[in-house]
């Protein structure tokens, strides 16, 4: 057919206009079709869920379900082997190995207990076994222990969970750490789920949301593994004590302001404190840090099983595995890594010793000043000298690694217990001389737990008596030099 | 007889009408077709728009787990980064190749570096670790050998399949539709 006039080449046009266009649709719908598709295989091929993880679930089992590598893995944390030098996964007895720590702590828990915790699956079996805990004890004592405190958290509040006594959760707190303790639990994504951390760094002016990933690596760790202290007797809240810094310095100006204490010395009647594991503090001033390997670079591995490379979840020294930790960076012979690690434990540990034998007979000389009826206004001085310099001895004694994880850095600190050591020694000895005691304090057999043990009783007894519940008393918030009430009658 | 395109004054309203109609219907079906294919991130240097398709899961997955991810992304080595002209040619020509194999599934399950490709990898490698290989001179330099002939782990691992990461943590897309039109919002 001829097309005649503008009228029927208008028409063909037309149709002309439509065919194109319902072409150019029809094309770009199929395009968008295979698009559509390939965003379905897409999530196909990403996080996929055997069955889908609840908010909070806290049955590790159910998270291993659809990650059976990571979990397999992290079941091997249940195992004990053989302990390194300095630390390991197996029970330790770190009183036996170190009886001077009973005199250090005379009057407080951690005299009667103080084990190695082993591997993350035992960690509710752990804590429940500690003599440390008692009837008293606060809930806020299974906050690290397991991933149904966040659990718990979000059922009870964050307040009613401290608030809670630790025996009232005893049937409710059942996992060990593990899945939901730092992983979100639809994307995978590492993610937060202790609240006094995210306050700790809101009081520094630091966001968590908006740390990288590589900075979760250390920060997930570090929802536990940091010092920190239960703020007031009533509420229990677990503070992170990071407001001056993370620091030993930092935190003696910090506890010098708030005017805490764990308890009363039984020998000394110093008010002291008993600083709580500072592992991410030390990492932090150690080269590794400075150089932005995190936490999960050594003590969480990747591993390469067939094709697929995942992080091995098993946490532990990686000393146990120097080939897929330490000489990923360092190409030197595992003997020699090893050499290297226990040279700068074996010099730490040298200098702690000092340090502790230094405070133990600052502890004792004090006692026998108040048996030579010193004051306690004579001896305020002395006592804030041994609280300190035994604050700063436990920033590296609590602390896991031996002061591997920052070695300058742990050994200054001990130079700075050792001195506050030597200083209060210097100055309770004149004391002691003013008093007619010119001889010095023969040193009590301290040489094994049994000894230390039967040394102390007769003190904490004699504490006992006194009426001071050691805990309340001294944590009233009343002020470090005012006289404690046991003493002042001796 | 010859075809002329008719003035415009000639043309019918019906047909003006129709025909804005017929481009708006297409511009829109086009807007929709960038929008779930994520087609602005193509812009940007972000490693998350490299796994906007799942071929690329495993390069992401083993790149997230190097020491690479802390330094460099995708655009840092698989694109040249001379001047900008060169960068933003090389990734039109390399993004539309790749959105072609793909759309028409012929995406091998182990992917290889074409010989354009390698030369930029090359180049870039060089580029970061200039001071450790200034003194790759005389018959090692006049040599063919890429870096990545022998430092063949860097940073993907030797495995490469289609299958070698699974369960990989990658970024969400973000929703072809309103999250209120989803299936998964409602839930």
């Amino acid at each position: 057919m001829e097309p005649s006039g503008p009228r029927s080449r208008m028409v063909l046009l037309g149709w002309a206009v439509m065919v194109g266009s319902a072409a150019g649709v029809l094309a770009l719908g199929l395009l968008a079709t295979t698009i559509t598709e390939r965003r379905a295989e897409r999530r196909l091929a990403s996080v996929q869920f055997v069955q889908p993880i609840g908010e909070w679930e806290a049955d590790n089992s159910k998270w291993g379900v659809s990650f059976p590598r990571q979990f397999s893995s992290w079941e091997l944390t249940r195992h004990m082997s053989d302990n390194t030098r300095y630390g390991g996964s197996n029970v330790r007895d770190y009183l036996s190995e170190q009886p001077l720590h009973v005199v250090l702590w005379a009057g407080f828990t951690f005299a009667k207990d103080y084990s190695q915790a082993r591997g993350h699956f035992n960690s509710v079996a752990d804590v429940t076994a500690t003599k440390r805990v008692s009837a008293t004890t606060p809930a806020t004592c299974w906050t690290c222990k397991s991933p149904d405190a966040p659990r718990l958290m979000a059922k009870m509040g964050v307040d009613g969970f401290y608030a809670a006594r630790f025996a009232d959760l005893k049937g409710e707190v059942r996992n060990p750490i593990g899945c939901a303790d730092c992983h979100d639990n639809k994307t995978m994504a590492l993610r937060i789920s202790r609240p006094a951390l995210i306050e700790a760094m809101q009081r520094m002016g630091r966001d968590v949301q908006k740390a990288t990933h590589q900075e979760m690596r250390s920060l997930v760790c570090a929802q536990c593994h940091v010092s920190y202290y239960f703020a007031d007797p009533k509420t229990n809240r677990l503070v992170i004590p990071w407001d001056k810094g993370l620091g030993a310095d930092d935190f003696d100006r910090y506890y010098k302001e708030v005017g805490f204490s764990d308890w009363t010395h039984a020998i000394s009647g110093a008010r002291m404190i008993k600083l709580r594991h500072a592992d991410y503090e030390m990492w932090s001033q150690g080269v590794h840090a400075f150089r932005g390997v995190s936490c999960a670079d050594c003590h969480l591995p990747y591993r390469s099983e067939g094709g697929v490379k995942y992080t091995d979840h098993q946490v532990r020294s990686p000393l146990y595995n120097v080939a897929a930790s330490c000489q990923v960076c360092h190409r030197w012979s595992e003997g020699d890594i090893r050499q290297r690690v226990y040279a700068i434990q074996d010099k730490t540990l040298e200098l702690r010793r000092i340090a502790e034998a230094q405070l133990a007979a600052a502890h004792l000389e004090i006692g026998d000043a108040m048996r030579l009826r010193a004051t306690d206004l004579e001896l305020a001085e002395v006592r804030d000298l041994v609280r300190r310099g035994q604050m700063y001895w436990d920033y590296v004694a609590a602390t896991n690694g031996m002061g591997f994880h920052a070695p300058q850095e742990s050994a200054r600190v001990l130079a700075k217990a050792i001195d506050l050591a030597r200083e209060c020694r210097l100055q309770v000895n004149r004391i002691r001389a003013r008093k007619g005691a010119v001889e010095p304090l023969a040193m009590p057999d301290l040489s094994t737990r049994a000894k230390a043990d039967a040394f102390i009783k007769p003190f904490v007894e004699a504490q006992r008596k006194a009426g001071v519940a050691s805990n309340s008393a001294a944590r009233s918030g009343a002020p470090l030099a005012s006289p404690s009430p046991e003493r002042a009658s001796r | 007889m010859r075809w002329r395109v008719p003035a415009l004054s000639g043309v019918p309203a019906w047909l003006r009408w129709a025909t804005v109609a017929s481009t708006g219907a297409l511009f829109g079906m086009a807007l929709y077709v960038a929008r779930i294919s994520e087609a602005a991130s193509y812009l940007s240097d972000n490693p998350d728009t490299c796994v906007n398709c799942h071929v690329m899961f495993p390069q992401y997955a083993s790149w997230r787990h190097s020491s690479h991810a802390e330094a460099a992304t995708c655009n840092d080595c698989h694109v040249p980064q001379h001047n900008v002209l060169a960068r933003y040619g090389f990734k039109a020509m390399d993004g539309l190749r790749h959105s072609a194999v793909f759309t028409l599934r012929r995406e091998p399950h182990v992917l290889r570096a074409i010989p354009a490709s390698a030369r930029v990898i090359q180049r870039n490698c060089v580029r970061c670790h200039t001071r450790v290989v200034a003194d790759v001179t005389g018959p090692h330099a006049a040599t063919d050998r890429a870096c990545i002939d022998c430092h063949r782990e860097t940073p993907h691992g030797r495995v490469h399949s289609s299958t070698s990461t699974p369960n990989a943590a990658v970024p969400p897309l973000s929703p072809p539709a309103p999250e209120w039109m989803m299936l998964e919002s409602r839930r």
